[in-house]
């Protein structure tokens, strides 16, 4: 990629954000219903007019929108992600608390995902229109379609409950020794569900990219001079179908930050996926703009990244002019 | 039917597929899997549920009366657990009272016993409060507890108004300090329930900490100290607390040494880890279906007793139609609570008092009770010219009796009544279209603002009021009382002289045998008037390991996580 494309590409994303950021403070604001309950809690029936009013006050909420808005994105600009309205403790600070727990949850499975998306797949189309990789599809198929809670319940059911192998809920045994042992044994079964619930796509899209190379002329000629066979879908088909498989993991990991909400409500684990869905139900509108800020960043970042890593696996794109058909 | 006891595997995997689609907050469609598991529960669960006693500890064979540690699980985050940062009525003021003290404590059945105040007497008129209060109480960082520090926090709660107390002060005019260990209240006329809030329910600020707190809502960790029987010593948001036993607790140390309380993003997870051992008992609510498996397992009890959460159907006094007495009288007839209670609760219910009031709250009216008679519905929209059109649907004024139900999405039970009820009223040609929708978008039809003044836009809507409601007269008058600054409750905009009437009588009460007549009286006018239809309250039901720990106390309406389980109080 050129220079000038490439911050032509800057430029485009940049304008995402900017858009994503006015939507940002928008769409909570879109909502029925608004924060009081979470600012006035249990007994905010029981509040008069004059404290619902002061209630509002102390959060700006009162101020007309123009001016809500100029102060956000104040804030967004110099880094102040302002304070949550549930403990009033800046939304930066709760961000990071779960930051690291969702990369360890979501960056493990996507790796697994794509180990065992990769592998399936390349196995699957090595052995097309064989009794094996019809049922290697359908398998991933139904794989695919169970819903992620359910996947998540079974496991609970089978590895907690019924053998006692694994722990069900959180990150840490609460009021246990904690410990790197402890953190593992945590994760295997979210990372589980996620890798179940995630690998199929991989797999298949890996699966139809491999037999369109399989098929190709270069893969023709490879095979009559006799590379063989490991080396020919390993390094020969492999490598050249590994492109739509590319984007499709670095898309993925766009979602990275906020894509496993339902897995981290089974587990109870305390992910930025869960701390932005009860964001919503209480109407915490800091919280809201600043977890969808940090996913907006995530998903802009690694189509950037995509397209910034695209040429290194592709010569195609690294050379144009080379490129002769 | 599924054999009772579930051993093997495959029933449990089906319990669990049943559970999840119960998960509101990740299933797409969380009615349709309920129902299922519902239905096919109810002719067997019914049986046990009925004959299950109160407090149900039938296998309790090895039942623990001390335990080192304990793990409990609650249901969300509870801020930094100090009266200004906690979230909910229950568990978060529970757990408070694991931390923190009041100066009375409500015992099992409710009543007030001495706790911080060893003593109390009232003067004759009713207005001046004397307390004496124990010896030798330290709060959690080892200074003394004295007459000062209750000085402090009847004050405190009245500067800094975003408490559940500062109502409950508001008739406080002085508080005098006669000496370390006396204090003297003075109210601006006699409070019957002064007794039970703030009294009971305001926990005891230390001063000496809390005088340089100007921002209470951003309390953080370090300002929970209290006097309690724990000292919190750990807290990781959203996901855990860990509470050590207060070895100088004046009451003595209480029974178990630790209690590690976790929390749970989706309750069937709670469920699942109290069956495999991770957790001792759950603060979360057991479901209905789940009861006759806990109770089935030998290593699982269950707490069971009333609960003072009521569940209503809610109706929009202000609606055409709607605003006609008789037809909400009809819409009461044609309900039958029974069957909400078999096929909703699988019998886990109490039956409905129609003026609201719960039958085992001291206000109760016990003469009042539900009337099901599809007939008498019929025959009373009959009279008023109500008659059914060709799709079987009346009408009345050209107006067909034609109403949308709002219900919480996230709430399957209701869900499941709704659709009971629709189909009740159908028979009587009310036709009822069920709308589930996200619990702050209902709230904010039913309740914008949560200030009455302000309207309303809904025809029909399940509802509920939490506990403390049953148990306080004033908030009863709030239900139904036409002018919002009175009746901050009446959510269906009721304008009903006879309510009113008895609303202010309510008010007036200036002792307790007043105020449980004129409360009868109030009663007796709102299941005349029927802004409401009360429909049942559900029992309070706790699962936890006997083995691990047997010392649970339940507390009529509330449950089993308070210090009266854990220290000899009250």
């Amino acid at each position: 990629m050129t220079t000038r494309r490439l911050s032509l590409r800057i430029g485009q994303y940049l304008l995402v954000l900017l858009l994503a950021v006015g939507l940002n403070f928008a769409l909570p604001r879109a909502m029925p219903g608004g924060p009081l309950a979470t600012l006035g809690g249990e007994d905010v029936g029981l509040l008069g007019a004059e404290e619902r009013e002061q209630l509002l006050a102390e959060y700006d909420l009162d101020r007309p929108l123009p001016e809500q808005f100029g102060r956000y994105l104040a804030g967004v600009a110099t880094g102040d992600l302002g304070t949550s309205f549930v403990d009033r403790r800046p939304v930066s600070e709760r961000l990071l608390a779960r930051l690291p727990w969702t990369l360890l949850l979501v960056g493990s499975s996507l790796v697994l995902t794509t180990v065992l998306g990769v592998a399936v797949g390349a196995w699957a189309a090595a052995r097309r229109e064989r009794r094996r990789d019809t049922g290697t599809i359908i398998g991933v198929l139904a794989i695919d379609a169970a819903p992620p809670f359910w996947v998540g319940m079974l496991l609970i059911a089978g590895f907690g409950v019924q053998l006692g192998w694994l722990p069900t809920f959180g990150a840490v045994t609460p009021g246990g020794p904690g410990g790197f042992g402890d953190v593992l044994a945590h994760l295997v079964l979210p990372v589980a569900t996620l890798t179940l619930a995630g690998f199929a796509q991989t797999a298949l899209v890996t699966r139809s990219s491999m037999l369109s190379v399989l098929g190709s002329e270069p893969l023709f000629v490879a095979r009559a001079k006799g590379v063989p066979r490991r080396r020919l879908i390993g390094h020969h088909a492999l490598r050249t179908a590994a492109l739509p498989v590319h984007t499709l993991v670095l898309l993925e990991m766009g979602w990275l930050i906020g894509g496993a909400v339902v897995v981290e409500t089974v587990f109870s684990y305390p992910g930025v996926g869960r701390l932005l869905f009860e964001a919503v139900l209480a109407r915490d509108f800091p919280v809201m703009q600043g977890a969808f800020l940090l996913l907006t960043v995530t998903v802009i970042a690694a189509n950037l990244l995509a397209d910034l890593t695209y040429p290194l696996l592709d010569p195609r794109v690294r050379h144009p002019v080379e490129v002769t058909q | 039917m599924r054999p009772r006891r579930i051993r093997s595997a495959l029933p449990l995997l089906l319990a669990a597929i049943a559970l999840s689609a119960a998960c509101s907050t990740a299933a797409d469609d969380p009615a349709g899997g309920t129902d299922a598991a519902e239905e096919s529960d109810t002719d067997e669960a019914q049986g046990t549920a009925e004959e299950e006693a109160e407090t149900g500890e039938a296998d309790t064979t090895a039942g623990a009366a001390n335990a080192e540690a304990l793990t409990i699980a609650i249901g969300g985050d509870e801020g930094s657990l100090t009266p200004y940062t906690y979230r909910t009525g229950y568990p978060g003021w529970n757990l408070l009272g694991l931390v923190w003290d009041t100066l009375l404590v409500l015992d099992a059945s409710n009543e007030p016993q001495p706790l911080l105040a060893s003593d109390w007497s009232i003067d004759d008129a009713g207005t001046t409060w004397t307390l004496t209060l124990h010896e030798g109480v330290t709060w959690h960082d080892g200074e003394p507890f004295t007459a000062d520090d209750v000085a402090f926090t009847f004050d405190y709660v009245s500067r800094f108004t975003q408490s559940r107390w500062t109502n409950a002060v508001a008739g406080v005019v002085d508080v005098t300090v006669v000496d370390d260990l006396e204090v003297t209240i003075e109210l601006d006329a006699p409070d019957p329930e002064f007794a039970v809030r703030p009294l009971a329910d305001m926990p005891m600020l230390p001063e000496h900490l809390w005088s340089t707190i100007d921002d209470p809502e951003a309390a953080g960790v370090e300002a929970a100290v209290g006097t309690g029987p724990y000292r919190l010593t750990e807290y990781e948001q959203d996901q855990r607390y860990r509470l050590e036993a207060n070895e100088d607790y004046f009451a003595g140390p209480a029974r178990v040494e630790e209690l590690n309380i976790a929390v749970f993003a989706d309750p069937s997870t709670a469920f699942a880890a109290l069956r495999s051992g991770e957790l001792d008992m759950s603060a979360i609510r057991l479901e209905p279906q789940l009861v006759e498996q806990f109770e089935a397992a030998d290593d699982l009890a269950v707490a069971r007793g009333s609960g003072f959460a009521s569940t209503l159907l809610q109706i929009n006094t202000e609606r055409p139609v709607l605003d006609r007495t008789e037809v909400r009288q009809a819409i009461g007839l044609a309900i039958d609570p029974s069957e909400l209670i078999e096929v909703v609760l699988l019998g886990t219910g109490t039956a409905p008092n129609p003026g609201f009031v719960h039958p085992d709250s001291p206000l109760s009216d016990p003469s009042l009770t539900h009337t099901f008679d599809a007939a008498a519905a019929n025959e009373l929209l009959d009279e008023l010219g109500a008659l059914p059109g060709e799709d079987g649907v009346r009408a009345l004024d050209g107006a067909p009796l034609s109403f949308e139900l709002l219900v919480y999405a996230d709430n399957p039970p209701r869900i499941r009544a709704a659709e009971l009820i629709q189909e009740m009223l159908a028979e009587v040609g009310i036709e009822v279209t069920i709308s589930p929708q996200e619990a702050v978008t209902v709230d904010d039809q039913v309740w914008p603002g949560f200030d009455v003044s302000q309207g309303r836009d809904f025809d029909l809507s399940m509802w509920g009021w939490s506990a403390p409601v049953m148990l306080d007269a004033g908030r009863i008058a709030a239900l139904g009382h036409s002018d919002p600054e009175i009746g901050s409750l009446n959510i269906g905009g009721l304008d009903d002289p006879a309510v009113d009437a008895a609303a202010e009588a309510v008010q007036a009460a200036e002792d307790a045998e007043q105020r449980q007549a004129a409360a009868q009286e109030l009663q007796a006018a709102l299941a005349d008037a029927r802004p409401f239809v009360t429909l049942y309250y559900g029992d309070e039901i706790f699962g936890y390991r006997p083995g691990s720990y047997d010392g649970w106390v339940f507390q009529d309406g509330q449950g089993i996580l308070s210090k009266l389980s854990f220290v000899e109080v009250g």
